[in-house]
């Protein structure tokens, strides 16, 4: 079933999330959590002023990169924190998990290769939707990718 | 959410299956079954895939629309993949999504009216380069 991702206003219905305004996470630890992830993130964007094809972009590479977690590593954690940079407000959401990690990013960050039966979009997918993303992996200890998106 | 609460309705000979705003995985795997069932049951002639409440479009939900696209195809049936939201048309491309051999319409109307057309010949899939 599907968790309910209470307003993000109502902080106290936040229990099983360490959520504040600004910034928060969620465990990713099943399918469903996809689902959860995507609504999180629409919510957080909700509040930061993107327009709506950025927070599709934002909502579609969350989708792409939390999948990415559970099918590789079975489990993991998503973090996201609003930036200030000057007059520049955006979004940092970074993607964690233990998993056996990506031996060569550079051909993970290729469009159409893939190891499992994807299309092999998602990774560099996700890049091409955000303004920034970084890709850190460690093979047999695990995948950090953090993407940021500029308020326009 | 649960294959249950899709909805597939038969008018005449054409099959409508309402996508759920925002189905998870599984969903959007039952829903793929639950089409192709419906067509062999209902002797449907085509299917039109409202996509109208749609609001992310990633490349699990778009490999899976294309699948099916592609199995209805093979059972004699032609889709029509209807009313993409622009902000999702927008990131579709981005992302070099295909939806297959499925044509497109603005929303389910024009879909009705597409299918009252012959099928175009058959076009190789194109990736959508952007």
């Amino acid at each position: 079933m599907t968790k309910q991702i209470p307003p993000i206003a109502d902080s106290k219905a936040w229990r099983g999330y360490d959520h504040q305004p600004t910034r928060g996470e969620l465990q990713i630890t099943s399918e469903s959590d996809i689902v959860v992830a995507r609504q999180a993130i629409r919510q957080v964007c909700a509040t930061l002023n993107f327009g709506l094809t950025d927070v599709t972009r934002i909502v579609t590479a969350a989708s792409e990169l939390t999948r990415n977690i559970y099918q590789y590593a079975g489990c993991g954690v998503m973090r996201w924190r609003a930036l200030v940079e000057g007059a520049k407000t955006g979004l940092e959401v970074t993607f964690e998990d233990n998993g056996p990690g990506i031996p060569d990013v550079e051909q993970a960050l290729e469009r159409g290769f893939s190891t499992s039966r994807g299309m092999g979009l998602g990774l560099p997918g996700a890049k091409r939707l955000m303004d920034e993303m970084t890709v850190q992996s460690t093979a047999g200890k695990g995948t950090i990718v953090q993407i940021r998106k500029w308020v326009k | 959410m649960a294959a249950d609460n899709i909805s597939v309705l038969k008018l005449h000979d054409v099959l409508l299956v309402t996508v759920p705003p925002d189905p998870d995985d599984p969903t959007v795997t039952a829903l793929q079954e639950k089409i192709l069932q419906a067509m062999m049951r209902h002797d449907a002639r085509a299917l039109v895939l409202d996509i109208s409440t749609v609001q992310t479009l990633d490349s699990f939900f778009a490999r899976i629309v294309s699948e099916t696209v592609q199995m209805a195809a093979l059972m004699g049936g032609r889709t029509v993949v209807a009313g993409m939201k622009p902000n999702v048309a927008v990131i579709a491309t981005q992302l070099g999504l295909t939806l297959g051999q499925a044509e497109t319409a603005l929303d389910v109307d024009r879909a009705f009216d597409l299918l009252r057309m012959p099928a175009p010949a058959p076009l190789p899939a194109k990736r959508l380069e952007s």
